[in-house]
């Protein structure tokens, strides 16, 4: 790997926007494919903070520093990307679901899809059922979610709204947070479940077939 | 015997007569149990051995749009959650306590109702609670995900700041020791379903040392010493009961092993809680209740344990559930009713 793409990739995994930034840039001024930096340095780095979130040797505040650096990087590629054409992994719609104003999981499991190469429209926290029904065609997955169990049917109701306005087979449906069990996605009819937002990642990529 | 005698026995692994309890609940599911009980004291139909001379969030002022501001100047959005509610905005946007006052600790609304409660519930076990008393308190003020990035990006303003909340706290405690209570409890949500929220090393280093400081006031004066701390927390029980920790709420089913921690920690810890809110109370039919309830009082009968749901009991639970474990606690052999 290049150099610069090794520290780039250094970078996020320590959290350091700095280094991302400047190696960013070093990159791009070398002539090195913004497609290869954004696989190469993020893309890679935040899939190794995803794997040490999962052993329990990173927790919150380094993911959360991670993706920082992550979406420093991001901002400086994506007009190199758009310039050169580069589609995203998939688009997801993320939200927590009507009734819940809670947002710090939800906006993690979005800064690791990002992080993974997926474009995500952050819908916010209390997003009504609609609301995801209007986003279906736009996107290959919605994720709901939810922190407790009094808001937990929300879920089922807006995969129930899926249903109604005829666009259910159109996207699939993934659900997460605290009280949320794989017993319950299969309940509602969702097509998967996420215990943390690292492995949101993993089912993202299994539901969209994507590497 | 009344019902401090018990708590305290149950406390101290000293064989009670019964499994004392202590059941509070939100807004709603208080509405759907007193439209049962129309007309009756809810107190009396509970029978609590614990009555809070403190406070669970902190004082509030109405301020319109659904909202309340507390005293520490963060406003929470109590559009939806009527019980707690969302914190919105950030008192402190930049990582400085220049500038910020911290509210009066000895104001007079804290202390206010601690006279007529104690003179009111003579019979039961006196807590003074000190809700979202450390990193709560910190992230309602910097908000939760700008706390987070500032254990690595500012470092010193954590310290500073969880201090001085910590000075705050130990001078209401140094008040309320004036009042025959018998235990301080703390509230500070670390936990997550899985494992701590900032992780072991950085809890013991920015944590831990503040704890031991606010905990060693209450050891100090021969009061108990309770946490509520929600999420997979148990990795620090023993750090905790090294610096003086007495009993642990709420002791969630779901993400820690009830089973096997009350007999472990048998005669240096007592746990506080136990009762499913995320899966038996919501979804469960009322005989899982009933079950769940009769295996957790087995547990606790030799002392060690307090009954409770492991969260107040939310809106979703049906009455039929709430009366279906109050009436397994309240017919234990050994509890009279003396309402």
């Amino acid at each position: 790997m290049d150099s610069l793409l090794q520290q780039i990739y250094e970078g996020v995994v320590t959290g350091s926007v700095d280094a991302v930034q400047t190696n960013v840039q070093g990159a791009l001024e070398k002539g090195i494919r913004p497609k290869e930096i954004l696989d190469g340095g993020l893309v890679s780095a935040m899939a190794e903070v995803g794997r040490r979130f999962e052993n329990g040797e990173y927790f919150v505040p380094d993911m959360l520093i991670s993706a920082r650096a992550m979406q420093a990087g991001m901002t400086m590629l994506k007009p190199h990307l758009l310039e050169e054409k580069v589609a995203a992994s998939g688009r997801v719609a993320i939200g927590s679901v009507k009734g819940d104003l809670h947002d710090i999981g939800k906006n993690l499991v979005g800064m690791m899809l990002e992080g993974a190469g997926f474009e995500v429209l952050d819908l916010g926290v209390d997003v009504a059922p609609e609301k995801f029904v209007d986003t279906a065609d736009k996107v290959d997955i919605i994720a709901l979610s939810s922190l407790l169990t009094t808001t937990m049917g929300s879920m089922k109701t807006t995969i129930q709204a899926l249903k109604d306005a005829g666009k259910r087979s159109k996207v699939k449906v993934i659900i997460g947070g605290a009280p949320v069990t794989e017993a319950y996605a299969e309940e509602i009819e969702a097509d998967g479940y996420a215990p943390d937002a690292s492995r949101s990642v993993t089912l993202t990529k299994v539901l969209l077939r994507v590497n | 015997m009344d019902k401090r005698t018990v708590m305290k026995l149950a406390l101290d692994w000293k064989d009670p007569p019964y499994v004392p309890w202590n059941i509070n609940l939100t807004i709603p599911a208080e509405e759907k149990l007193q439209a049962h009980y129309p007309g009756k004291d809810l107190e009396d139909v509970l029978q609590n051995h614990m009555v809070n001379v403190g406070y669970d969030i902190y004082f509030f002022h109405d301020i319109g749009n659904d909202c309340v501001q507390d005293l520490f100047g963060v406003v929470w959005d109590r559009s939806i959650d009527k019980d707690i509610g969302v914190v919105k905005g950030q008192v402190l946007k930049e990582p400085t306590l220049k500038g910020y006052n911290f509210p009066d600790p000895l104001a007079s609304i804290v202390y206010a109702e601690v006279p007529g409660k104690l003179e009111k519930f003579a019979d039961r076990y006196r807590v003074f609670g000190i809700g979202f008393s450390l990193y709560e308190r910190a992230w309602t003020m910097r908000s939760m995900q700008t706390l987070l990035m500032d254990f690595y990006d500012n470092p010193h303003f954590v310290h500073e700041l969880l201090n001085c909340i910590a000075d705050y706290n130990i001078a209401q405690i140094k008040e309320i020791l004036k009042y025959d209570i018998d235990a301080v409890m703390f509230g500070d949500d670390w936990g997550q379903q899985r494992g701590l929220q900032m992780g072991p090393k950085l809890w013991h280093e920015f944590i831990y040392p503040v704890l031991k400081r606010m905990y060693g006031v209450v050891v100090e004066a021969g009061k108990k010493v309770f946490i509520h701390s929600c999420g997979d927390v148990d990795e620090l029980f023993d750090d905790l009961v090294g610096i003086g920790l007495n009993c642990f709420n709420p002791f969630q089913p779901e993400v820690m092993d009830v089973s096997v921690l009350i007999p472990q920690y048998r005669g240096r810890l007592a746990f506080y809680g136990g009762m499913s809110t995320q899966k038996t109370l919501p979804y469960g039919t009322v005989d899982d209740v009933r079950r769940e309830a009769q295996k957790l009082l087995g547990l606790g009968k030799e002392g060690g344990y307090i009954f409770s749901p492991a969260h107040d009991v939310p809106k979703d639970v049906s009455l039929e559930n709430i009366l279906g474990f109050i009436d397994e606690v309240q017919h234990q052999p050994g509890f009279v009713n003396q309402s």
